[in-house]
Parts: C-alpha cells; structure tokens; sequence
C-alpha cells in the first residue's frame, strides 16, 4: 500500500482528468448516470492499482484505458465485435461542398450546432467514436491513442480515417436536411 | 509535392503527427497551392469543431466532490 501523503498526490492528480474521463465515458454510454458510474469505477480501480501506473508517464492516457477496458467488459460484454461502417467510399466533405459550390466551404461548418455535431459523433460505433474523443476531442497523439486502446498505431489512423469520413457524411445529410446545402442548387444555370 | 500526396497526408499535417521534413514539404506546398490551403483549412476547422462541440461537457460539481470524499 503506498503512503498515505503519496496516495494523495496520486488521488489528485488523477482528479484533474477528471473531465476528460467524465466526457469520454459519457460519449461512450451516451447516459450521465452510467458515465458516472463508469467513472466512479474507473478512478476505485486506478487507485487500487496505482502501483502499476509508471509516474511521470502519460496518467490521462493511463485512466482513459481503464475507463474504456471497463466499458467494454461492462457494457459490451469483453468481446469486442467491431460494427463496421457503412462502405461510403471515399467521402470527402470539403470536396462534396466544393463540387456544389458552396464558397467558401468553411462557411458551411459555422452553420452546423455544436449538438449536431455531436449527435454525428455519438452515431459513429463506439470502436470509431473513441478514436475521434481520443485524437480530435482529448489532443492525444496516435501513439498515445494506440496505447490506451492496445491496437497499433496504423489501427488507429485506419479507424479515424473511416470515423472521419462517416461523421463528415453525417455533417452533410444534415446541412442537406436542414437547408444549409441544397445538392446541386448552387450551380450556375447554363444560359440558353 | 503533387496535390495528390499533400492531400494523403492532410490527416496527418492536421493531427501534427507528420516528422519535420513531411511537415515541412506539406507546409510548403500549401502555400503554394490556394486549393490545398483551403482544404488544409476546413480540415483543421472541422477538428477545432469537433474539439470545441464535445468539450461542453465537463463532469457535474455533485459528481466530483462525491468522488473528492471517495477517494481521499
Ligand atoms: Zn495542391
């Protein structure tokens, strides 16, 4: 058992990744009161196991992996089935928008609400999503991602490639619903 | 660089996980290529997007002081 002033150390330490943990867990479980339950554990367990966890190594990396391990055991049974994405082809927003003349394209992007975007993130299957809240949402690098999921950083650029490409097909079907882009509409009439 | 290869490595540009020659190479194309540059553009805006749409959530006050006397 570690000393009672270095279990406090490590206790809050660990407390200000606590908003990371919260967010990802409730991305992941999409319920407050499972994501808190999710991260309650989380943090009994990481204490529990606070010798295994190297100081001076990456701790929100280390937490975010205990977290996830116990989503997926808890919620997902321990088999991760991997729900694979639609085949979209390659789908590239910037180039669909382009191609409809919508000028610039950025514009688009400053029309959608933050809870659109993240009703495409919570669409995305949760072996896609986590990489997004890893790399885009958290700032981890691909090595440091690669590591709290245990797969290979190429595992990693491969999943986020796809989640990228679903969620920026989700961003289109809805700025197409919603009026923002109208296929096609924006093309110049050729003159008779 | 041809358009081609700068955008295989756009991803990888936006994410800084190119190393210095890469970035390098990248970096010199787009300012050089106003198409490129538009497209390295919405990239990086649909990350701080994406970034700044999920981060709303931070963990409820109720929550964390709950877990202050849990852990201490
Ligand atoms: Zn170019």
């Amino acid at each position: 058992m570690a000393e009672p002033a270095a279990q406090t150390a490590f206790a809050e330490e660990a407390m200000t990744h606590l908003d990371t943990l919260y967010r990802g867990a409730l991305r992941l479980t999409h319920d407050p009161d499972q994501a808190q339950d999710l991260v309650q554990e989380a943090y009994l367990r990481a204490l529990r196991y606070q010798h295994s966890y190297q100081a001076g190594t990456n701790m929100k990396a280390w937490l975010f992996a205990i977290m996830r391990n116990l989503f997926w055991d808890r919620f997902k049974g321990s088999r991760k089935e991997d729900v694979s994405l639609d085949d979209l082809g390659e789908f590239v927003l910037f180039e669909k928008l382009r191609d409809e003349g919508a000028r610039p394209e950025a514009d688009v992007l400053d029309k959608i609400a933050a809870s659109e975007v993240v009703s495409a993130v919570d669409k995305l299957p949760p072996l896609h999503r986590e990489v997004v809240l890893l790399v885009d949402v958290e700032g981890f690098s691909y090595k440091d991602a690669a590591d709290t999921l245990g797969v290979p950083i190429g595992t990693v650029m491969s999943r986020l490639h796809r989640a990228r490409q679903q969620l920026q097909k989700s961003l289109y079907d809805y700025a197409v619903e919603s009026g923002i882009v109208r296929p096609g509409g924006m093309k110049q009439v050729p003159q008779t | 660089m041809r358009c081609e290869e700068c955008s295989d490595k756009l991803d990888r540009y936006v994410d800084r996980e190119l190393n210095d020659t890469e970035a390098l190479q990248v970096q010199l194309h787009l300012e050089g290529c106003p198409d490129c540059m538009d497209h390295y553009e919405f990239e990086a805006h649909l990350k701080r997007l994406v970034k700044h749409s999920c981060d709303c959530d931070t963990a409820p006050k109720a929550f964390r002081e709950k877990l202050r006397q849990i852990l201490s």
